[in-house]
């Protein structure tokens, strides 16, 4: 299994380690895209430690300055992605995920299909196919 | 499944009473019933700025009938309508139940109108997007949550129908915020002050409502104190 957790934040602590504790087994391929917003995940990997803590292999990659959804979905076409996480920045009034562009854009591309689980700090798109 | 809520330009029933000469706050399709042919029955709730009068909706909504006309009993601004309209007056209700998707809360307000609706999944969700899209130009995703049951789809929420006009606006926007952010859960999951600051208000006026909208429930349900 490979999963591209999306880094929209620095502070997105508890978002990765609900993702690597509860979403992603031992073992699994984890691929970190971060926003060009996004300008150092030293100390965020740092602190998570995944290697260590949660006994997966990672790399870290960032999306072009002016970048579309369609990078992102290219990336996971060539990463053979099976997950893709994003993670839950705000909340709506009502208590629901409050959607971004790139989340909608993501979840509105003809390309890619699965399953959307809604978690406590992230949405989880799973069973990822793609359409190309 | 899953709930979503979503935006898209205001269009049918709720374009047509934000043209109208007189100041509307906001218009809710609070139950809608076919009718044979193209038209539809739709239950309003209306918001308006002041006093407005059945003659003058009508000879500015030509195009329907309206059936029935009331004023709230507390919040004189408010107006509940029954109207006999085009089926395309409600067109993202007929879209999103042509699509199989369950309808929760159609508001208009704000140049734009809001809707809360329950699809199966992800492949569903794009279907009722792109349908939506197709007819209405754009959408855009607000927020979505997972939910195991359907919830109160439109028009089902009887309490919330009968408890209409029997508490302020100002009283029903502070019960509902402090319900959605999860103030009456245990533990609470809330301050006080956090929904004071939320709705941009103090916490005295946040109480003092809270406790005005404990008395009208009690006194719906045991009459009035002695």
């Amino acid at each position: 299994m490979t999963t591209i957790i999306l880094i929209k934040s620095v502070d997105q602590e508890e978002t990765v380690r609900e993702i690597l504790s509860s979403v992603v087994e031992a073992g699994e391929q984890i691929h970190f895209i971060r926003l060009p917003s996004v300008r150092c995940m030293g100390p965020l990997i740092q602190e998570i430690n995944p290697m260590i803590n949660y006994d997966v292999d990672y790399t870290i990659n960032c999306l072009p300055k002016e970048y579309d959804v369609s990078d992102l979905v290219e990336f996971a076409i060539e990463s053979g992605a099976t997950r893709i996480c994003i993670g839950i920045t705000e909340q709506t009034v009502t208590g629901k995920a409050r959607i971004d562009n790139l989340t909608q854009s993501i979840l509105l591309h003809d390309a890619i299909s699965g399953d959307v689980v809604v978690g406590d700090h992230t949405i989880i798109l799973e069973e990822l196919t793609y359409d190309r | 499944m899953l709930r979503i809520e979503f935006q898209i330009r205001l269009a049918g029933i709720s374009s047509r009473f934000f043209e109208l000469e007189e100041q509307v706050g906001s218009i809710e399709i609070d139950n809608a019933l076919p009718v044979a042919g193209d038209a539809v029955f739709l239950f309003l709730t209306a918001q308006f700025d002041g006093e407005v009068s059945e003659e003058n909706l009508s000879k500015q909504l030509s195009s329907m009938q309206i059936v029935d006309m009331s004023r709230a009993e507390m919040n004189r601004c408010t107006y509940y309508l029954g109207v006999m309209a085009k089926l395309s007056d409600a067109s993202v209700l007929s879209l999103l139940t042509e699509n199989r998707a369950i309808p929760h809360r159609i508001v208009g307000r704000n140049a734009h109108l809001d809707v809360v609706a329950s699809v199966r999944d992800w492949s569903h969700l794009k279907e009722v997007a792109s349908t939506i899209e197709a007819e209405h130009g754009s959408l855009e995703l607000i927020g979505t949550t997972q939910t195991e049951n359907i919830g109160f789809p439109l028009g089902g929420n009887k309490i919330k129908q009968s408890m209409s006009g029997k508490i302020s606006d100002e009283q029903l926007n502070v019960l509902e915020t402090a319900y959605q952010m999860g103030y009456f859960k245990v533990p609470q999951e809330v301050t006080a002050e956090e929904i004071a600051g939320e709705l941009d208000i103090s916490r005295s006026t946040l109480s003092e409502r809270l406790r005005r909208v404990e008395h009208n429930f009690c006194e719906l349900l045991f009459g009035p104190q002695e």
